[in-house]
């Protein structure tokens, strides 16, 4: 092994309120404004503020050579804009050390890649507005919702000028091969494909303080050891940004292992790449994803957001209306539409591991799947009736103008 | 065993927890003799033994003593006919085994039941809920076998916070009796700690489970409405402990959302003028509908034809009906705080007292089919899973008996040391 490459995921989204059938049509606010900022302070204070500064300080200590890039969800930076501002400051510090590179993603870390081509370029686009203006960047890489990638994806990505895409290395694809390479996509030639290494990534994503695990505990010495006998070029950690101090608590050791991790990695002649350096290099070969691939649960499929029939129902709704939404020309109307469109909405649905008490309950505001499909479908029918009731006024001020163009900034921070 | 209700004589869920019970029993290979006050006949289940109080009573009747007891005017068929009104008139009304002269039955069951436990071999004794406490005390004198007093309600979820003194002495005196005490839920569990001072570490919670697979499970539905139009069940007696009156004032707000919902109240008891006074004063007349106490398959029919059902029991120690409904794949709202919230998931659980969101969740499931299928699919694979069968429960009891042995012997050992 010659080089490791990280990047972090970091994403809060705006949580509806238990909307009732009472709520529907009486002006009632979507959002749980209150436990969204209580959740993004509590993170913030155990995650966001403690790990950048600690990054922060790898970064200078190893003078820039320590590198690590971030996907920061349009949902996120806006909540930081409006309750947290010294937390994105202390990412736009970070991002100015040069060490630092931001992905691409949709603003709204929604599924639009799978609900609707043109949402999802509109949201991609409006996510790197707001990342060149408020980090000063341009991303060059993208990440899509949930490391959710499929070959038809490809040439969209490309077209966007984006260099590379992440996915997930899943036995699935890969078969034979190993994700420590930099591979091609089938349809789109030039665009790289970076795929996350799962069992190293999970090693401290998901195992790090399980202390019936083999692996317990987890040290950067021991962990560099593994990384550097992993065969291959480059090894690709990608994890949730709270794993460190939110998913593993401070308690568990997480901030030491950090702490000590580049200077392990650098021991044994480890280097840390960005992934546009990747998308530099000569890719090994071409690697085909037929069917949607994600990072999550063992299926590594579309599964936890569109698993069942609730879903799938939710998702179509939503979708069916966003013609509707956007002939209204309603900015406030098109921003709560594409609020909704966050993933986390769907995830909560999720009923394949419910009975057994699962791991999709963080953050997760509600008590049963149902109720998560309840909420989402009130509030879904309330935008219907607003956007019908704005139509109308449409019509009647303006006669029948529609002019769904132009509307791409809408909502941008 | 001594039991008070059992098929067909059935009041309430306790007749077929012990049903289920027994046959769980039956199947982990425990011979059960099963003592009721009511007339039986032979049990169809192998192992099983039926002994009736009830049969004793008539052949003793020809004794003046016992004669004496029941008062000069009562034939022995008399007797048996007004007892089985007695323990019938429990299902319709929910309200008469509170009857002027249950102290005098429990007396009279508990008298017999010394010389059936003198009779009878057994290992252990085990009494379900106050009613047969007193035999089964009265068994232990004779035997001397351990005491396993099992509670399925206590007088605090019957009748809020006025239990009936003697019927809460009864209670507190067989559980303290009792080598070991098995409640229903960790609920009733923390209920019985609370009130009748027993140390937490005596009680044991056993969950009930619902008999696998039934024909009744899938028997065709009525369908006395039109096509469209959905069903919102309500199936319980009709008692203060089984909230109909929030079922009847959530009715009045889920119309306003699904103008062509129809509920149903199955079930009767003390309530039930009140309430049907009350769906006229809300003008829901046209809308809900009575259909008196239901028994047998018909409870199956009732839950076949409905969409939902609805529980808003402001108590439940346990609440077999849930699983009898999901069972039958039809969703239920069950109350938070009961026994069987404890042993679900794919469920929706409100506070009783929370029309609103029960309003809320009931119109969700009439509104979105979608809703309706996963909930009714996912329950019914939660409801068929093996911990809520009645294996589970059986091997949990069979522990609970094999430790009251053990703990009994150790008792005449140290009678003996000392």
């Amino acid at each position: 092994m010659k080089n490791i490459c990280m990047y972090f995921q970091v994403h809060q989204p705006y949580r509806l309120k238990r909307f009732r059938i009472f709520d529907i049509g009486n002006g009632t606010h979507y959002f749980d404004d209150e436990q969204n900022r209580a959740i993004l302070r509590k993170v913030a204070h155990k995650c966001y503020l403690p790990t950048n500064q600690l990054l922060l300080d790898l970064i200078k200590r190893t003078e820039g050579r320590f590198k690590v890039a971030f996907s920061l969800s349009g949902a996120l930076l806006k909540q930081l804009v409006a309750e947290a501002p010294e937390v994105l400051a202390s990412f736009q510090e970070l991002a100015a050390t040069g060490s630092v590179e931001i992905l691409g993603e949709t603003y709204y870390h929604s599924l639009s890649a799978i609900g609707h081509k043109d949402e999802f370029i509109e949201q991609v686009d409006l996510h790197r507005g707001t990342i060149e203006r408020l980090f000063g960047q341009r991303p060059r890489v993208f990440r899509n919702t949930e490391l959710i990638y499929f070959d038809e994806l490809a040439p969209l990505i490309a077209d966007m000028g984006f260099k590379a895409i992440l996915a997930e290395g899943a036995d699935k694809v890969l078969q034979w091969r190993s994700p420590n390479y930099v591979y091609e996509t089938t349809n789109a030639s030039g665009l790289k494909l970076l795929l996350r290494n799962y069992r190293l990534s999970d090693d401290v994503g998901f195992r790090f303080s399980e202390r019936n695990w083999e692996g317990w505990p987890v040290t950067a010495d021991k962990y560099v050891n593994w990384v550097a006998a992993s065969l291959g070029e480059t090894v690709n950690l990608f994890m949730d940004y709270e794993t460190f101090g939110e998913h593993q608590w401070a308690e568990t050791g997480i901030f030491d292992f950090l702490r000590h991790f580049p200077f392990e990695a650098e021991r044994r002649g480890l280097k840390f790449v960005n992934p546009s350096e990747l998308a530099g290099r000569t890719p090994t070969g071409t690697l085909s994803f037929p069917t949607p691939t994600s990072w999550a649960d063992v299926e590594r499929d579309l599964s936890a957001w569109l698993g069942n029939r609730l879903q799938n129902a939710a998702h179509e709704r939503l979708y069916k209306l966003r013609s509707a939404v956007m002939a209204t020309g309603d900015q406030d109307l098109i921003e709560r539409w594409r609020k909704l469109s966050t993933s986390d909405h769907f995830y909560y649905i999720c009923t394949k591991w419910f009975a057994d008490g699962d791991v999709h309950k963080y953050f997760n505001p509600y008590e049963t799947p149902y109720d998560a499909f309840m909420a989402f479908m009130n509030v879904m029918q309330d935008l219907e009736q607003r956007v019908e009731t704005r139509r109308g006024l449409v019509r009647e001020t303006v006669g029948t103008r529609q002019s769904p163009s132009g509307l791409a900034l809408v909502g941008a921070v | 065993m001594f039991g008070w209700e059992f098929p067909p004589y059935q009041a309430g869920g306790l007749a077929t927890a012990t049903l289920g019970l027994v046959k769980g029993l039956l199947r982990q290979g425990i011979e059960v003799t099963l003592v009721v006050p009511f007339p039986v006949g032979h049990s169809e289940l192998i192992g099983l033994r039926l002994v009736s109080t009830a049969t004793r009573v008539t052949q003793l009747l020809r004794t003046r003593r016992v004669t004496a007891l029941l008062g000069p005017y009562m034939t022995a068929q008399e007797y048996t006919v007004t007892h089985a009104q007695m323990v019938q008139g429990a299902a319709t009304t929910g309200k008469s085994v509170y009857g002027r002269n249950i102290f005098e039955e429990v007396e009279r069951f508990a008298s017999i039941a010394a010389g059936i436990a003198r009779e009878e071999p057994h290992n252990v004794i085990h009494a379900h809920d106050w009613i047969t406490y007193a035999a089964a005390i009265e068994a232990q004198k004779i035997s001397g076998k351990p005491l396993v007093a099992h509670i399925h309600a206590t007088e605090y979820d019957r009748s809020g916070d006025h239990p009936n003194p003697e019927i809460y002495r009864r209670e507190r005196e067989g559980m303290h009796a009792a080598d070991i005490v098995i409640a229903n839920s960790h609920a009733l569990r923390r209920l019985v700690t609370r009130h009748y001072g027993l140390p937490s570490e005596k009680i044991e919670v056993v969950h009930w489970g619902i008999e696998e697979h039934r024909p009744e499970y899938h028997l065709e539905p009525p369908r006395p409405f039109k096509q469209d139009e959905p069903v919102v069940l309500f199936l319980g007696r009709v008692t203060r402990q089984k909230g109909p009156d929030y079922f009847i004032e959530m009715a009045r707000k889920v119309a306003d959302f699904v103008p062509d919902a129809r509920f149903v109240m199955a079930g009767s008891g003390d309530m039930l003028p009140q309430i049907i006074e009350r769906t006229a004063e809300l003008g829901l007349t046209e809308k809900v509908h009575f259909a008196g106490a239901v028994q047998g398959a018909d409870v199956f029919k009732m839950f076949r034809m409905a969409d939902v059902c609805v529980m808003p029991s402001v108590s439940e120690p346990f609440g077999l009906v849930a699983l009898e409904s999901l069972k039958s794949g039809t969703p239920v709202i069950i109350p938070k705080e009961s026994g069987v919230a404890e042993a679900l998931r794919n469920v929706f659980k409100v506070d009783f007292w929370d029309i609103d969101e029960m309003t809320n969740k009931v119109v969700g499931i009439l509104r979105h089919r979608e809703l309706y299928e996963e909930l009714r699919e996912r329950s019914l694979e939660e409801v068929s899973s093996p911990k809520l069968g009645l294996d589970e429960p059986a091997k949990r009891v069979k522990e609970v008996y094999e430790r009251a042995i053990e703990m009994a012997n150790d008792r005449i050992l140290q009678e003996v040391a000392s």
